[in-house]
């Protein structure tokens, strides 16, 4: 082996391990767009900011309860989907168009149920949302709510769940 | 081969085919898993390679070659066998009848050619044939027989095979973007495969033998 041949051998090895690894990501993860890939990769180098506009009007919206325009602003904020808080206000946003005085609304709370997934692995377990106009502020308790919800159980048809409010 | 090829387009090129070679965009990207044969029909290819001269481990590996020219080496070859496991993945269709058809046949040419001894050109030929077949196969017959519109080309397949049903052979519809990238795919495969490292001796032995046993026939 030439003397010069060593540094592209090791660069060659670096590039290959490094390319192996992100491969292995790509099929471990299943990215749907482009923005979920480099959101991802600046993520784990500590790089990725939520859009704090678009964030505090997602807020504004949620909290009017304008859920669907208030998804749009979130998706828009965080759109690599990699911070925790704003998947749990998405997974927050589709409980309550989900939820029904008479019934709920499966597709919705399977979303929701999604992103309240989304958000405990983001947070790596535990989170919780210190806000004081939610009535849920644990995100598991959120994915208890919206499993609960997505299971057909005898209480279901106890006719005083009615009164039952939303959380 | 150069130490540039050997330590970074080969494996490099291999890599990407290993990732194109799962990518399925329909409604939604995905990035499918080989199905568990697809390793077996790898590691059957990478025999068909090794007996036809196509790559010589030898030159990729041995006790000669310092650790890091050995692990470039290794790289070489396992990085092969992904994009094989992967191009596997590639053309065989998804579900049905035609993913038994496809395990079935191409696991019979596999074996039937791992058991002649065929050389550098017949391998890279069979190969290409193989998988350009497969591709027209599912990506122009099989596509144009899952197409829920139901074009012209689909029309002309059904008044072919009348009275047969589809229900078996149609596949999930895909969007045509996967076809143009798996084409892209299957090609850098082959060049991939042509720019493997042949064995420098293959068919060359018999040939001086006969040429020995006659000059000593000569000299008797």
């Amino acid at each position: 082996m030439l003397m010069n041949d060593r540094p592209v051998r090791v660069i060659g090895l670096v590039l290959t391990i490094s390319y192996a690894a992100f491969i292995v990501w790509l099929y471990g993860r299943q990215p749907q767009t482009m923005a979920e890939v480099t959101g991802a990769i600046t993520a784990r180098v500590g790089a990725y900011r939520v859009d704090r506009q678009a964030f505090a009007d997602g807020l504004q919206l949620f909290r009017r309860d304008q859920l669907e325009a208030a998804r749009a602003a979130f998706e828009r904020a965080d759109p690599a989907q990699q911070d925790a808080r704003t998947q749990f206000y998405i997974a927050y946003s589709y409980y309550r168009s989900g939820w029904h005085r008479f019934y709920q609304d499966d597709r919705e709370f399977q979303q929701g149920l999604e992103r309240a997934d989304k958000a405990i692995a983001l947070a790596g377990g535990r989170l919780v949302v210190a806000d004081p106009e939610l009535r849920i502020h644990n995100a598991d308790e959120l994915r208890a709510e919206l499993a609960g919800g997505l299971r057909t159980e005898a209480s279901d048809f106890n006719p005083m769940r009615i009164f039952k409010g939303r959380k | 081969m150069t130490t540039r090829t050997e330590a970074v387009y080969l494996p490099l090129m291999f890599l990407t085919v290993s990732m194109l070679g799962g990518l399925r965009v329909a409604d939604r990207i995905t990035f499918a898993p080989p199905p568990l044969f697809a390793l077996v029909l790898a590691m059957l290819l990478l025999g068909v390679l090794v007996r036809g001269g196509v790559v010589a481990p030898e030159r990729l590996l041995n006790a000669q070659r310092p650790a890091v020219a050995n692990l470039n080496g290794l790289m070489v070859i396992v990085t092969t066998f992904f994009a094989s496991t992967q191009v596997f993945n590639l053309i065989i269709p998804e579900s049905g009848l035609p993913f038994l058809l496809f395990n079935v046949f191409l696991f019979v040419l596999l074996i039937n050619t791992l058991a002649g001894s065929p050389d550098r050109v017949s391998v890279l030929r069979s190969l290409a044939v193989i998988t350009g077949t497969s591709f027209i196969l599912k990506f122009i017959f099989l596509t144009a027989l899952s197409d829920p519109a139901g074009g012209a080309f689909k029309r002309a397949l059904l008044s072919l095979f009348e009275g047969m049903t589809l229900g078996a052979l149609s596949q999930q519809p895909l969007h045509p973007a996967t076809g143009y990238i798996a084409f892209g795919t299957l090609v850098l495969f082959l060049i991939g495969m042509a720019m493997l490292p042949a064995a420098a001796t293959h068919r060359a032995q018999p040939k001086l033998r006969i040429s020995g046993d006659v000059s000593r026939h000569r000299r008797s």
